[in-house]
This record gives structure tokens, C-alpha cells and sequence, in this order.
């Protein structure tokens, strides 16, 4: 067990810098854990190997056990074990939203983490839903409100879904037509047409979120449609809408297109919002346990890279071409740098138009049901808290986060304002009946 | 000596209405050649079918040999009165089909030897390789009956072969038909309303009334003699005397016999007629 | 001029007025607005800058078909392969629904046309079954059989079926009744009447249905592939209607169109072998 501290130049790996000479190397997984333990410990080799000397490598391993629990360590070091399904199928619909899912296979953070993956661009939501739940995807990327509804069997068969990631925050718009440039104050859009795409999108929650606080009863003073992203614009143009809520780069395709123009960001109804996420269901954690937590270290790791200002063009343009989002290169970095024309003849900088923090806040999981008993999708009565606890990992999420570096917050749940109104996730039932429009329950 | 074909008392009727014959009794020998004549509607063809096995009679039965028979047979080959050739096989092709349907287990050379001479028997030889389609309207009859003869079968039974040809043509295509079935001495059943063709190639013409309850009314034994030559039919007297019956029958008893028999009428027993008049005033002898 | 070559004139110089007009409706430029900041301007597409039409004209189209021709078998990930790939994959998903619903309909068809006592049993499935379309089925496919390449052969296999089963029974029933009768009198047993009588008689008829159901699996495979995805020609029209690339997707028209008649055109070979004339 000892063979392995013998040399003290052994570098991350248990492997001999070249010209060691010491003829040894850890031959287990515990040599490592412990070659490693002592490395933290004593940073500087010529002092390890002069300690080694003096009292011996069992001593040294006896002192290290009394003060750190290798096994625990080697038990965790296990967690790097044998990858069960290197070669995994993931879903994803062409939106910016999907950023990290997408940029991980070019820009080999999946081939870091020692996955082989094919992402597989989706024709829509229902299909990648389906083609999940087949388990024609191994994982997917989805909506953060969908994982909650396949669970509870709302609009779809009942599996148990898990959300180990969320994709990003904010990043979405309200984009609308160019003749109602000069009719922006929401109250005056009784009769309109919007389209969203999908029913369990929270493009479709904040939607009704904002014409509700404006007096629109989203269900009777305007009609919402359903319709696939690139259908927005199409729609758009053909007068069949007069605006959308929907994600990257759709909305900044409709500037560029000369159709429409930008009314809201999103992050200006609720700055910090969840949008997409990354999905998986619970069977194939169960069944594949280290191809699962490699896989979320792999996204986790592209999330916090896809975070940072400086890398945003990089992943726009790794994203932009034909086998992933297929858009103009321009118009995918406007939408992630932030930096855009807003239709209105203006050049906008807002860098925190889109984020990607991957913490899946159990307040979000809380919030959305509430606004699916809000608005009738959700009929029963559910324990919110447990339903969140068990859909959204927000322990897992953190443990992988600090693995790559990254600062997760302390808690899993927080308080958190939209349009004004705080929302306290203890107490959903009195948000729930503070709204004046909403659907009887 | 018993005859090859025996209908005894055959009835058919269809629905409701009267029986287009009942009680029909008929009996042909061996190497006869036997026309049937009678107006449309007297069931002549629905005989035929009836012979054929194509058709089943309402009442009575047919016996070949001695046995009734219950359906089709290869022994009792039909020439069909559309040809009904099947317009996918070239001439060879459909006569070979049914040399096949005869000797199954026969090589495919044998068959086609068959096939080959049943050809060259009606005079098409060099045209076996064409299609129906590419064949005149006698050409495609020949075919038809050498189908129905390549199976070399008992008896012969033709549905106004010649009808639907050119007056020409129905001519060479007579001769034809007389001098094979003379040759090999083939027992013939045809149908036809042409009354020389009747005396050219028959040996007994039968004569049907009208329909609906149709009777055999007479069977007439034909007076010319074997030797006969359809070009010169028109010079024999006793030509003369068989044809006048025949269209006295059609124009005028084929309506009133069913009303009025003739006395001693036994329908199991039609009478038989012999009109001629022997130029020498010699009955000639020996026509059973 | 002589009268044959009549026809293909008259067709060119009817193309050429179309793409004439084509030509002429999307030359005209749209309105632009006020002039615009020129960063502003490098931030939009030519549309919202120049007022150039949205929709391509015939000479876009064609260096476009130039372009995605010129190397139709590449390869540049799972979800960009080049329009030969996406052929080939349509392709191969037509022949087997197509080869299942020519294994189905065809003996089936055959019952039907020869037993009146089956065709009145079957008869008020099919009438039902018959019009349903192809968008229809997708969903329950999807839902019952759990692989979407698997529920695209299917939907293909179900709307294929009828045709050929409507059109083998019409034609095994109205065989003529004296080639029957020649086969009859030939004691011919009923396999070897099937097989040589009925069969060659009704085979027109039954590549007429053939024809017409070719025609129907490759339409279907276009529909299905776009609710479907991943690969083939439906995909590829989907995937450039997400980029909004109209110029892609009318090559991808004209393409799926030529394919379309090839196979055609192929049927309608194997049609004037087995036509015979009467």
C-alpha cells in the first residue's frame, strides 16, 4: 500500500515525471487517494520526500489517516469510476438556450469528461419528449417546466424526470410585429395573437405573467398558439401573430429579417428567470450512475464556460453553423453577447441578456407549479416541496459545480421578484390566490 | 353401340322464370360431327356449356362414356367463340399451356413439340412466336382450336367458332375444321346458326325450337356425301333439299313445334329426318 | 416543325415565362425605412438593409442547387449531412414500407378480389382506413411503436397499403370470365390459375395501384421526416426552414419533385411490361 508515497514527484495522475527514477508507481486506486491526500497536504515534494525518510511511508499513511478519512476519499475518488454508456444520444432544439448542451460536443467538454456524445438536432418539444421518454435519447435538453410535468403525467404518459442542470436564465423576448411599433403599452392588446412554443415553457408562464399584470386574461382577451420557433417568424411576417415570447435566436432572426422589433427582454420580468434544461430520467440515473454524474460535470463545466462575457462570441460561433443552430453567425452572437440591434433603429448593450448558471433552485420548480395550478394545467394538489426536492437536484447540481470550480450557492431555495412581486417559496398556496386572473381551481 | 355422349333429360332454368329448356335428350357417337341450329334464346349455347362442364343443368345429367359428368374436363376440349386466347402468351405459348395442363410432368421439349404440330395441324406454322395481338382474327380462331385439339381430347365442343370472322375467312377456316376432324376422326359437338356451315361440316344437324321450354325438335342426318367439297356444295341437289328443311324449320316450325308436335313426339326420342331427293330416285342405303 | 416536338416547346416556353415572372416579382426592393447607423445596419440582414425580397428569385435558386449538387455526400456532423445522404436515407425508408405494403396489399388484394364473400367483410375496414392521413398516424406510431424510424416505415407501409390492396382486388375480380372458363376447361387447379391466369390478366391493374402508391410512400416520407427528424430529405427541408434559408428549401423541392418522378417513372416501366394488348 505504501509503494505509492515513495516517490514524491509523482505528479495528478500517480504517473513518474520523466527521469524519476524511483521505479515505483500507486497500483491501486488507494495508493492514488492517499498519494494525492499527501500531495494536498505537504505541497512541496523535497518536503514530502525528506518526511518519507525520516519516518517511513506507513507512518506518514497512519498520521494522514488519523486526521483525513481516505476512505471516504477513495470512495469518492471512486465516483471517477467506470463509465456504464460512453456513447450517449442527446436531444436538443436548435435555440441558444441549449448553448452548453450543444458547444460541450465541438468544444470537447463532453470528450473531457470522457463521454462520447451525439447531439441529435429535434424537429420540437413533443418530439423530444417522446423520443425521450422511448429512450431514443439517453438525456435531453427540455423546458424546466417540462421534467415537472412528465413526473406529475400533466399533457404527457407519467415517468419519473429528473432535472440535474438548468441550461440558462434569461436569454428570451417579446418580440413584435413592426406595425405595432407605436402600440407597446400592453393593456391595449386585447385581440391579439401570440405564439409560444409549448404549453410547459416558461416562455409561455411569463407571457401570461406580463398580460395578466397588465388586466389581459391570456385565455380569453388574446388567444396564444403553440407553434415551433422557426414558425414564429414565418408567422410573424405572415401577419397570422402579432408577437411572440420566444427563445434565441428566433427573436433576433425577426429583427434581422426586418419583421419585427424586440418590446422586452425577458430578464425585465424577471431577471434571473430559468429558461431550458438539461433532463434526465431517473431510470437511467439509477442504471447508469458514473455516466450520469460525468455527464452533468460535462454540462455543468460548459454552463459556468458559457457564463463568462469573454467566451461568448467563441461559442456563437461554434454553435451557428448548419449542424447545430444553422442561423447567421451574427445573429446568434447578438443574442449571446448581448450587444444587438433592437429593430427600433437602436444598438442595444445589455450583456446580461442571456445567462447560463446551472443551479436548478427548487423555487423555480415551486414557482412554475404554482403557475400550472394558476392557469389549469395542474388540477390536483401536490406537495410542492417534496415534488421539487425530488425533480429538481439541486444537491447533486452543487456538489458537480464545486467539482468544476464553480461557487454554488449555500441553499436550495430562495425568495426571488417578478414584476415587482416577491415570491416566497414557503408559501405557495398565498401567491397562488394573490392573483386576480387566473383559472378556478 | 353406345353413345360416347349421352344428355339425358337435362332441364335449365334461371330464376323465376320458365326453364330455357327442360327435358332434353340427345345422344352423339363416336367420330360424329354434330351442329347444333336454333334460333337466339333456345339455349343451344347454355347446351354447350352444359357439355362443357361450364355450367350444371337444373335437372337430368350428361354421361360421357358412361360416367356423368360433374365439371370441366380435359376430355372435352372447348373452342371458345371469342378465342379467348390469353393475350400475354404468344401462339406457341397458349397452345403450349394447354398441353401442359395435359401432361403436366411432360418435358418442356415434349410440350413444345406438341404445341409445335398442334400448330402446323391448323396451317400456322411460322407464327407461333407472335402475340395475339399481332394475329388476324381467323389466325387467333386456328390458335383456339389448336389449343382444344394439342390435348387431344375425347370430344370436341366449338361455340359458333367461325361466327365472329369474315365470310372468307369463316370459308378456309371451315375447310380447315372438316379436314382435320375428318382425318382424325375427332367427335365434334358445334353450335351455329349458319345453315351451310351446318351441312358442310355435320354429319347430323340438330335442330332446337325456340325459347324459352325448348325442345330438340329433329335431328337431321346430313344426305351429301363424305367427300364433299364446300365449293361446289351449291351444284348437289340433295344440298338443296337439306337446306330448304333447314330454313322451312328455322323460319317457320322453330316458332309453331313446341304448340304442335308431331304426333308419336317422344321428346327422349327426337325423330329423325333424312331429306333429300337422290337425283336417281335411289334411296340410298346405310345412314343409321 | 414537326409534331412531335411540338409538346416540349410548347413546355420549355411555358418555363420560361414562369421563371420570368418569378424572376420579376422578387426584384422589386421593399421598403427600408430611415436610413440607417451603419453599425446598426451590420447587425441586419440584407431584407431589413437593402429591401431585397425575402423570397429568392429563380437565379438564387439555381446557384444554390449548384452549390448543395456540387458535393451532395458530405458530412459535417450527426445533424448536417449533404442532400445524397438525406436521399439515400428517404430513400431507403420508402423501399421497405413500400416492399411491406407490396407483401401485404398484393395477396390480400388477391383474397379480397376472389372471394365476394371477403370483399364484403373487408370492405367497411378499408373505407375507413383509407382516408387517414399520414400526419394522422404519425402520433399513434409514435406512441405505440417507441422508435421513430420504426413509426416513419409504418406511416409509409399504411398509406401505401390501400392503393395497391383497392386496385389488386378490382383487378383479380374483373379478370375475364372466358380465360377463367379456358382455364377451367383445362382442369387447371387453383394455385396454378392464380399464378397463370389471374395473375398476368390483373397485373395492369395491379401496377396502375403500384403506381399510385409510389407516389404516395414518397410524399408521406417527406411529411414524416419533418415531424420526425434526424436524417433524411423531410429533415433536410426542415432543418433549412429553421434557418429560414428559402433558398434551400425550394432546391429541396425541386429535388424531392425529381425523385418523385424517377420513381415514378420507374413503376410506370415495369407497368408497360405487363401491359398486353387486348
Amino acid at each position: 500500500m505504501s509503494g505509492g508515497l515513495v516517490c514524491a514527484a509523482i505528479d495528478d495522475l500517480g504517473r513518474h515525471p520523466a527521469g524519476c527514477g524511483c521505479g515505483r508507481s500507486p497500483e491501486t486506486l488507494d495508493e492514488a487517494v492517499a498519494a494525492a491526500v499527501f500531495r494536498a497536504a505537504i505541497p512541496q515534494a523535497a518536503r514530502r520526500r525528506d518526511l518519507l525518510r525520516a519516518v517511513g511511508a506507513t507512518a506518514v499513511l497512519a498520521a494522514m489517516a488519523e486526521t483525513f478519512p481516505l476512505g471516504a476519499a477513495t470512495a469518492l475518488a471512486q465516483d471517477a469510476g467506470k463509465i456504464e454508456k460512453p456513447n450517449l444520444k442527446i436531444g436538443f432544439i436548435p435555440i441558444t438556450c441549449a448553448s452548453p448542451i450543444i458547444m460541450a460536443q465541438p468544444m470537447g467538454f463532453y470528450a473531457k469528461h470522457g463521454l462520447n456524445v451525439d447531439v441529435v438536432k429535434t424537429a420540437g418539444w413533443a418530439i423530444v419528449r417522446d423520443k425521450a421518454m422511448n429512450k431514443e435519447y439517453d438525456a435531453s435538453h427540455m423546458l424546466s417546466p417540462m421534467p415537472i410535468a412528465i413526473s406529475l403525467g400533466i399533457g404527457s404518459n407519467q415517468q419519473d424526470w429528473q432535472l440535474p442542470a438548468i441550461e440558462n436564465i434569461n436569454g428570451q423576448a417579446i418580440v413584435m410585429a413592426n406595425k405595432h411599433k407605436e402600440r407597446r403599452d400592453p393593456k391595449t392588446w386585447k385581440g391579439m395573437r401570440f405564439g409560444i412554443p409549448f404549453d410547459f415553457s416558461m416562455h409561455n408562464y411569463l407571457l401570461r405573467y406580463y398580460l395578466a399584470e397588465a388586466g389581459i386574461d391570456p385565455d380569453t382577451d388574446v388567444s396564444l398558439r403553440v407553434m415551433p420557433p422557426p414558425d414564429m417568424v414565418a408567422n410573424l411576417r405572415a401577419d397570422n401573430i402579432d408577437g411572440f415570447l420566444g427563445p434565441d435566436p428566433v427573436n433576433q432572426r425577426a429583427v434581422y429579417d426586418g419583421i419585427g422589433f424586440i418590446h422586452l427582454l425577458s430578464k425585465e420580468i424577471w431577471d434571473g428567470h430559468p429558461c431550458c434544461a438539461f433532463a434526465v430520467s431517473k431510470s437511467f440515473i439509477a442504471e447508469n450512475p458514473n455516466t450520469f454524474m460525468a455527464l452533468s460535470r460535462a454540462i455543468i463545466d460548459a454552463t459556468g464556460y458559457a457564463n463568462k462575457a469573454e467566451n461568448r462570441k467563441e461559442i456563437a460561433d461554434a454553435i451557428a453553423p448548419a449542424n447545430y443552430l444553422n442561423q447567421p453567425p451574427i445573429v446568434v452572437q447578438q443574442a449571446l453577447t448581448g450587444t444587438y440591434a433592437d429593430g427600433l433603429g437602436n444598438v442595444v448593450k445589455a450583456p446580461d441578456r442571456a445567462g447560463f448558471d446551472p443551479f436548478p433552485w427548487q423555487s423555480f420548480a415551486v414557482w412554475i407549479m404554482t403557475q400550472m395550478q394558476r392557469w389549469g394545467q395542474l388540477k390536483r394538489d401536490v406537495d410542492y416541496q417534496q415534488v421539487a426536492e425530488q425533480i429538481y437536484l439541486a444537491t447533486d447540481a452543487a456538489k458537480f459545480m464545486r467539482e468544476q470550480g464553480q461557487t454554488p450557492p449555500g441553499t436550495s431555495t430562495k425568495t426571488f421578484v417578478v414584476m415587482g412581486k416577491t415570491f416566497d417559496p414557503a408559501k405557495p398556496a398565498e401567491y397562488l390566490a394573490s392573483f386576480p386572473i387566473k383559472r378556478a381551481i | 353401340m353406345a353413345p360416347l355422349i349421352s344428355i339425358e333429360g337435362i332441364g335449365r332454368s334461371f330464376g323465376d322464370g320458365p326453364p330455357v329448356f327442360e327435358d332434353l335428350w340427345l345422344s352423339v357417337q363416336q367420330g360424329e360431327f354434330v351442329c347444333i341450329i336454333g334460333h337466339s334464346g333456345c339455349g343451344k349455347t347454355t347446351v354447350l356449356n352444359i357439355l362443357a362442364g361450364l355450367d350444371r343443368p337444373s335437372a337430368g345429367a350428361v354421361l360421357v362414356a358412361g360416367q356423368e359428368i360433374t365439371g370441366p374436363s380435359l376430355d372435352r376440349a372447348v373452342v371458345f367463340q371469342g378465342h379467348a386466347l390469353l393475350p400475354w402468351r404468344t401462339a406457341l405459348g397458349n397452345v403450349a399451356y394447354a398441353v401442359r395442363s395435359r401432361w403436366p410432368r411432360a418435358s418442356r421439349n415434349e410440350v413444345e413439340a406438341r404445341a409445335r404440330r398442334a400448330i402446323a395441324l391448323v396451317g400456322l406454322a411460322g407464327a407461333e412466336l407472335k402475340k395475339p395481338a399481332e394475329l388476324s382474327g381467323g389466325m387467333k380462331q386456328r390458335v383456339g382450336i389448336a389449343r382444344a385439339l394439342s390435348i387431344e381430347p375425347k370430344i370436341l365442343l366449338m361455340d359458333e367458332p367461325f361466327s365472329a370472322l369474315d365470310a372468307l375467312t369463316r370459308g378456309t377456316l371451315q375447310d380447315e375444321a372438316r379436314r382435320i376432324c375428318t382425318s382424325s376422326g375427332q367427335t365434334t359437338v358445334m353450335i351455329t346458326h349458319d345453315v351451310d356451315e351446318a351441312i358442310y361440316l355435320a354429319d347430323k344437324i340438330v335442330l332446337m325450337t325456340n325459347g324459352p321450354n325448348a325442345q330438340v325438335a329433329e335431328i337431321v342426318v346430313n344426305p351429301l356425301p363424305a367427300d364433299r367439297v364446300r365449293t361446289d356444295l351449291h351444284h348437289d341437289s340433295r344440298y338443296t333439299a337439306v337446306r330448304n328443311h333447314l330454313i322451312d324449320f328455322l323460319v317457320d316450325r322453330s316458332r309453331t313445334f313446341r304448340d304442335a308436335p308431331p304426333a308419336g313426339y317422344d321428346r327422349t326420342r327426337p325423330p329423325v329426318a333424312r331429306p333429300y331427293h337422290d337425283v336417281r330416285g335411289v334411296v340410298p342405303n346405310a345412314l343409321p | 416543325m414537326t409534331a412531335r416536338l411540338r409538346a416540349p416547346l410548347l413546355s420549355l416556353a411555358l418555363l420560361a415565362v414562369f421563371l420570368l415572372a418569378w424572376q420579376i416579382a422578387v426584384s422589386g426592393t421593399g421598403p427600408t425605412g430611415p436610413a440607417m447607423d451603419p453599425e446598426y445596419a451590420k447587425l441586419m440582414g440584407i431584407t431589413a438593409t437593402t429591401g431585397k425580397s425575402a423570397m429568392p428569385g429563380p437565379i438564387d435558386v439555381a446557384q444554390s442547387m449548384i452549390e448543395i449538387l456540387r458535393d451532395p455526400f458530405y458530412i459535417r456532423g450527426q445533424n448536417d449531412k449533404g442532400l445524397g445522404i438525406q436521399l439515400l436515407y428517404s430513400i431507403g425508408r420508402v423501399a421497405v414500407g413500400y416492399g411491406l405494403a407490396v407483401l401485404v396489399a398484393i395477396p390480400t388484394g388477391f383474397l379480397i378480389g376472389m372471394s365476394p364473400l371477403m370483399h364484403r367483410a373487408l370492405d367497411p375496414f378499408i373505407q375507413i382506413l383509407k382516408p387517414v392521413s399520414p400526419l394522422a398516424w404519425m402520433p399513434l406510431a409514435l406512441y405505440t411503436i417507441k422508435d421513430s424510424n420504426v413509426s416513419s416505415v409504418f406511416v409509409i407501409f399504411i398509406c401505401a397499403l390501400w392503393p395497391m390492396l383497392i386496385n389488386t382486388a378490382f383487378g383479380v375480380a374483373s379478370v375475364r370470365q372466358e380465360w377463367r372458363n379456358v382455364a377451367h376447361t383445362l382442369e387447371v387447379g387453383p394455385v396454378r390459375c392464380a399464378f397463370t391466369i389471374i395473375l398476368p390478366a390483373a397485373a395492369p391493374t395491379i401496377l396502375t395501384g403500384m403506381r399510385i402508391s409510389i407516389g404516395i410512400a414518397w410524399l408521406v416520407i417527406v411529411a414524416a421526416e419533418m415531424l420526425v427528424g434526424g436524417t433524411g430529405i423531410g429533415y433536410f427541408v426542415w432543418n433549412e426552414w429553421n434557418n429560414l434559408s428559402i433558398t434551400h428549401v425550394i432546391v429541396s423541392i425541386i429535388v424531392i419533385g425529381l425523385v418523385g418522378m424517377a420513381l415514378d417513372q420507374i413503376l410506370a416501366r415495369c407497368q408497360r411490361l405487363v401491359t398486353f394488348p387486348e
